[in-house]
């Protein structure tokens, strides 16, 4: 394996206080809170067991007028800003929370309908346009800009009632598998902080892990949901490419791009997908296909019944448990399949021979992809300019200051790829391996209803690890590749832990449907999520603040 | 923004510059391109094609991105790590295999070509670094020669 390059971060910050994050409110309080110390304390979001859904528990809490928009955007929003310094998973932080919460109160007040998502605080990748907040892209090229749109996938958020908390950490436009290609800041796994918390949305994966929101969104090209929710275990939620419009998404690479949802139960993740998903007159690949009402699948354990998947048939990947895979994964994804059994499917062992090509492929359509779409960034309409006396100097002072390493590198890959006698070799000969994965995946789907593999080969590695072994690092994406190349959905959920950390690293399990078939994947995670046994998912960081069943 | 292509010519003629033995073993011949530049190539016998080691330097120029002489150095050896690895795909059989595009099997969904103006023209002006209404001012297109 790799030899670490830097000594691991200062551990002086390991030594976190773990005494109740509220009595430390209570010592920190800032001018700006306004409720009394005894309603902050009341005011934490109710216990993890009594409700799978924090979504559906706000709604709850609000209609019932047990609490107030503002009580809930405060007791979140404390928490946030106490856990931020040793985690960094915004980049913006937005000043109008408790504004926008008041008026969900004052709409509240007069009977007036509130959206399903009211109240809810929502944190939005940073190469997810906000037209109100900075956009990055974890980029300094466009270190100062504003969008002038919301990206519809924020559009819908709002326009539901959702509050954007804030703009979340990634690694720079998307290319990344551990949020350390960020222009502006690492950050840290809740579950340990000398460890990433994977890529690219490693900011959105953290926030919803420690609770610093209810729910975020991402971005999944080649597995930049569905990684960091393994690591630190949350739910990551990656759809069928056009189901969730992708204006207003930075493009890294246009044809396998999706905008994806973090939660910390499938039935947040799934409720937020229903949110933002459906035909979108701006996004010429977005599909017109309806869009189900995911939520009629979040009932309680109680009605499930002895064996709620009966006679489901889910295929194991079997490349996906070899040599190359952690011991500890492998493990927790096999006790998760005997689980699926309890449950009354029927686990059979799939091979795709066509695996292990994804992963090339994969590298040659992005690099290349990306190559075109960040020929953008040229320091004329937008974004950070540096003066020069000609025209290509310019353009190439502003993309050289403007860019991180291996942006540079991921496009002069691409140009290399697509450059004239070279396009045959690479460009076609990955398009045309991903006919070959898409063809493969279909023939597994049709003699199974799901299939499933580890989400990563490994949980979460030290910040630093992977830093200057490129390959090191695509190698971790083996997993979650194909399933961008097939543009089909999938759900990663924590299944397990392996040793490390203070408590403990979390492992996700990824389960893959048919194209457009959510549903399937989302009702079969929640009856997963809700029978599992042992420990609940909530990190060291915050475990005295959400009281365990 | 365009990027050029790299110029080739037909068939092979004269090699500019030393000669280095090439790491992978292709067992094709080259297709050597004629540059105004300076280049490193290599040569080897048999039938086939095979492709040049990424020039980092060249590259950067047509992706526009000005590298400092130490990014160049630290780079080339990462990609030129990289591209190797793209070439497994040589060695997979894919004759009759069309390429596909995207995932997407649903075809185009495009709207009507018809105008619409975008209601925020504001903020996009003021996005813009170098303004002068109702331009944006760019320094002299020199020519390179």
């Amino acid at each position: 394996m790799l030899s670490t390059f830097q000594s691991p971060r200062s551990l002086s910050r390991l030594h976190l206080p773990l005494r109740p994050l509220k009595a430390l409110s209570s010592s920190h309080r800032t001018a700006a809170t306004t409720t009394t110390t005894s309603a902050l304390i009341d005011q934490s979001p109710p216990p993890a067991s009594s409700l799978s859904s924090q979504i559906l528990s706000i709604r709850h809490s609000l209609l019932s007028r047990e609490l107030t928009a503002t009580q809930l955007a405060e007791s979140c929003l404390s928490r946030l800003l106490l856990t931020e310094p040793h985690l960094n998973s915004f980049l913006h932080i937005s000043d109008s929370v408790l504004r926008e919460a008041q008026e969900i109160d004052d709409r509240l007040s007069r009977n007036e309908d509130v959206g399903p998502l009211a109240g809810v605080l929502v944190g939005v990748k940073d190469n997810i346009c906000t037209a109100d907040m900075p956009s990055t892209g974890g980029s300094r090229i466009l270190e100062s800009y504003r969008p002038p749109f919301d990206a519809t996938a924020v559009k819908r958020v709002k326009e539901l009632g959702g509050i954007v908390v804030g703009k979340t950490n990634l690694d720079e436009f998307g290319m990344g598998s551990t949020t350390e290609g960020s222009a502006y800041k690492v950050t840290s796994n809740p579950w340990d902080v000398s460890r990433v918390p994977g890529g690219s949305s490693g900011g959105s994966a953290a926030a919803v892990s420690a609770r610093q929101c209810a729910v975020s969104l991402g971005s999944d090209t080649g597995g930049s949901v569905r990684q960091p929710a393994s690591f630190c275990g949350v739910v990551g939620l990656k759809p069928t490419y056009g189901r969730v419009s992708r204006y207003g998404l930075m493009a890294y690479a246009s044809s396998l791009d999706v905008i994806g949802c973090f939660g910390s139960s499938v039935a947040d993740a799934g409720i937020l997908l229903g949110a933002i998903s459906g035909h979108d007159r701006l996004d010429a690949t977005s599909s017109h296909r309806g869009v189900p009402d995911f939520s009629i699948h979040f009932t309680s354990a109680d009605t499930f019944g002895a064996k709620p998947l009966e006679g489901l048939r889910v295929g194991l990947i079997c490349e996906t448990l070899d040599s190359g895979v952690d011991p500890g994964v492998t493990s927790a994804v096999h006790a998760a399949a005997s689980h699926l059994e309890e449950l009354g499917c029927v686990i059979k062992e799939v091979s795709l021979p066509s695996f292990s090509l994804g992963l090339p492929a994969y590298y040659i359509l992005a690099s290349s992809e990306s190559s075109s779409n960040l020929s953008r960034y040229d320091g004329i309409r937008y974004g950070n300019q540096v003066a020069a006396e000609g025209l290509n100097s310019l353009y190439g002072n502003s993309r050289a200051l403007g860019f991180g390493a291996e942006v540079k590198m991921r496009i002069l890959m691409g140009t290399y790829a697509l450059s004239a006698g070279y396009y045959d070799a690479y460009y076609k000969r990955a398009q045309q391996v991903r006919t070959v994965i898409r063809n493969s995946f279909k023939a597994a789907l049709d003699e199974n209803d799901i299939l499933i593999s580890p989400a990563a080969p490994s949980a979460a590695y030290r910040i630093g690890e992977k830093k200057n072994d490129p390959l090191a690092m695509y190698a971790g994406d083996i997993m979650t590749v194909n399933v961008n190349l097939a543009g089909l959905p999938a759900l990663v959920l924590p299944c397990g832990f392996v040793e490390g950390g203070p408590t403990g690293l979390p492992v996700g399990l990824q389960m893959i449907g048919a194209a457009f078939d959510e549903e399937k994947l989302l009702k079969v995670g929640h009856i997963f999520e809700q029978t599992l046994q042992g420990p609940k998912f909530v990190p060291p960081l915050i475990a005295s603040e959400v009281a365990s069943s | 923004m365009g990027s050029k292509a790299l110029v080739m010519t037909g068939g092979v003629i004269s090699m500019t510059n030393h000669i280095f033995s090439f790491k992978n073993s292709f067992s094709r011949t080259i297709i050597i391109p004629k540059y105004r530049r300076v280049i490193r190539s290599c040569s080897t016998v048999s039938s086939g094609s095979s492709l040049l080691p990424p020039d980092v330097s060249r590259l950067a120029e047509t992706a526009r991105i000005s590298l400092a002489p130490n990014e160049v150095i630290e780079f080339t050896p990462k990609i030129q790590q990289v591209i190797d690895w793209f070439g497994q795909l040589q060695d997979v059989e894919l004759q009759s295999v069309e390429p596909a595009l995207r995932a997407d099997m649903e075809g185009d969904s495009l709207r009507a070509d018809i105008p619409k103006t975008f209601e925020n023209r504001e903020a996009m002006i003021s996005a813009i670094p170098s303004f002068e209404e109702p331009y944006i001012k760019v320094p002299k297109v020199l020519s390179k020669e």
